[in-house]
């Protein structure tokens, strides 16, 4: 009676855990299915679409004509191009070395816990970063206006000369960058703040005991074990400076003289001109170049670990 | 926790230190950051502050003397005419439609997805997870051009669906909940298991509390996206009958590059800045109420050391 029951039991515990098995293994396919539906149609299935396209000359109607490579050497040939990448570069450097030192300096002003008013720092430092982006370029807009803007209304009281903040190429780019620093910096400073939070308090004290000075504990203790942050943070603002298209979309329509053209923009011009395929090659010649910074920086930033 | 008892060593040091120039050294220091840090908030809330002020002014002052605000002479002329020439109104409920939708979907499916890719490993993972990263290297535009071709053959330019279900379980969204969930010890699953919870159940019961702070970051992030979203369906919805807030409001700019004469100028700002006022303010109010946990979610996501 004894042995059958515990058999029984056996039987019954072992087709349990043969079906619990069975569901453990089958869940993570249940739980990225509607995930990957979504993906497969709206992402993987245009980018193929892009793909082939590239190699064609099509222009939204008609016949595709296969052209190969044509697309890509014509690109690789054009300045404009390359003068497109050219400002997105030189937009990167007008972005993010200057808003990884401030958002270092701020993160590691508001980390100390004597300081007064870090809540309310924090909350400000975020506001501009959930304005919608639209709205705040059409301020910029208003605000840079060469005649009435109020930019230029306060230089008039410094007595300085006016600026044609958006309408010459000398100054068309910084006011951009300053859109996208204005509007970015603060989502910087709260991810330099996570890192800081994870560095352990005990290697300053040391440090302190030792008599190094708190600029001295910044460089050797802070900004060495903040390499994994930074480089987060480096690669993301590297992926949405070169990718930035509504920024001069609503502030210069890339003008005046394609000084605001960024790369981004750059494509966006194939498309309205119906050069389809052209713009197709641009995309990827942009992926590519995009996925090869992520990868340097990364490499770059991990170099000593 | 890092953060706790950083904080708690450095609030004790003071007082080991009792020599009194210390503590005023310190104090001055504070000083120092403090006007920084007010220095760098007031130029980060100015354009902000200056547009909901702006609004409120008579058109014509906007536009003479952009720096000064005269409280006797508040007016309500510029909202009251923006509201009779745009049909703010009708993209309110577009927004608000996209959002509650699109934001549901992605605040179930992105956190399912990433807790496959966290905490289980199945075939394909690797494959998939790669996937999810190249999209986030890719720029939006890219796809735009295939996406709207899918569009037209289904017969979806201009509708609902066509703003919701491309990227509606964001790849960003994933990628950064994965952060979030692989925190979680798996000690805590096992546990849940071993009591005989389901897979699901596990997800629900255990993972969800456990991560709520990254939800609440994840789901401020969603609300933000879509509400800011504008290149997508400026091409897929421009009609003034499924334009959102966003779209709407780019279609005023444009009005006020073709508008550059003197008192046209001043009228079109002026309801520009009425506008923008009111696209900005649901959104700066919903960061308010809810900015402790839109900082905790972004500190949770951020990679940390």
């Amino acid at each position: 009676m004894t042995t059958v029951s515990a058999a029984h039991h056996s039987v019954a515990r072992r087709r349990r855990t043969r079906t619990t098995g069975l569901r453990r293994r089958s869940a993570p396919y249940l739980f990225v299915l509607p995930f990957v539906a979504v993906f497969l149609v709206f992402s993987v299935y245009p980018l193929i679409f892009t793909a082939r396209l590239s190699f064609t000359n099509w222009r939204g109607t008609g016949a595709a004509q296969w052209v190969g490579w044509d697309n890509y050497t014509y690109l690789l040939t054009s300045s404009a191009f390359w003068g497109s990448l050219g400002n997105s570069g030189v937009l990167w450097l007008l972005i993010v070395p200057i808003q990884l030192v401030v958002a270092i300096v701020v993160a590691v002003l508001l980390s100390s816990a004597t300081l007064k008013l870090r809540g309310l720092y924090r909350v400000g430092f975020i506001v501009p970063f959930v304005t919608p982006l639209v709205a705040v370029a059409q301020i910029w807009v208003v605000l840079f206006d060469q005649e009435y803007g109020a930019v230029n209304a306060l230089l008039g009281l410094a007595g300085l000369p006016d600026v044609g903040w958006l309408t010459t190429s000398a100054w068309a780019k910084p006011t951009l960058a300053l859109l996208f620093l204005w509007k970015t910096t603060g989502f910087v400073v709260i991810i330099v703040l996570s890192g800081l939070q994870s560095i352990d308090a005990d290697l300053y004290e040391a440090a302190e005991l030792d008599g190094a000075s708190k600029s001295r504990q910044l460089l050797s203790i802070t900004v060495p074990l903040l390499r994994r942050t930074v480089m987060f943070a480096v690669v993301l603002q590297t992926l949405a400076v070169f990718q930035m298209f509504a920024e001069p979309f609503v502030l210069t329509q890339g003008g005046p003289y394609n000084s605001t053209t960024t790369a981004g923009y750059h494509l966006y011009n194939h498309i309205t001109r119906a050069d389809l395929g052209t713009g197709a090659a641009n995309s990827f010649l942009l992926v590519f170049l995009v996925m090869g910074l992520s990868l340097f920086f990364v490499r770059l930033l991990r170099a000593k670990d | 926790m890092t953060g706790t008892t950083a904080a708690m060593k450095q609030a004790q040091r003071p007082a080991a230190d009792a020599a009194p120039v210390g503590r005023r050294r310190r104090r001055r220091r504070h000083l120092g950051s403090h006007v920084f840090l007010m220095l760098l908030l007031a130029a980060l809330l100015a354009p902000v502050v200056w547009a909901l002020l702006s609004a409120f002014k008579p058109a014509n002052d906007i536009v003479r003397s952009p720096l000064t605000f005269d409280p006797s002479a508040v007016t309500f002329d510029n909202y009251a005419a923006m509201f009779q020439d745009v049909p703010l109104g009708q993209s309110f409920v577009n927004t608000t439609v996209v959002l509650v939708f699109k934001g549901a979907i992605t605040m179930f499916f992105a956190p399912l997805a990433a807790y496959a890719f966290a905490k289980y490993r199945f075939v394909g993972q690797n494959l998939i997870f790669g996937a999810v990263l190249v999209t986030l290297m890719m720029p939006t535009i890219v796809l735009i051009v295939p996406l709207l071709l899918q569009m037209k053959s289904l017969g979806w330019v201009d509708t609902y669906q066509a703003l919701i279900l491309p990227g509606s379980v964001d790849a960003f969204a994933i990628f950064w909940m994965r952060q979030v969930i692989a925190a979680v010890p798996d000690e805590l699953l096992d546990a849940a298991r071993v009591d005989g919870s389901g897979e699901f159940g596990t997800f629900l019961r255990v993972v969800v509390p456990v991560i709520r702070p990254g939800l609440a970051g994840l789901a401020v992030l969603t609300i933000m996206n879509i509400y800011n979203d504008f290149v997508w369906p400026v091409v897929v919805a421009s009609s003034e009958r499924m334009a959102t807030l966003q779209v709407m409001l780019s279609t005023l700019a444009q009005n006020i590059t073709g508008n550059r004469i003197g008192a046209d100028y001043a009228t079109v700002t002026a309801e520009l800045l009425a506008a923008s006022s009111v696209a900005l303010v649901p959104l700066l109010v919903l960061f308010i109420v809810l900015q402790r946990h839109f900082i905790n979610g972004i500190l949770a996501g951020s990679v940390k050391g």
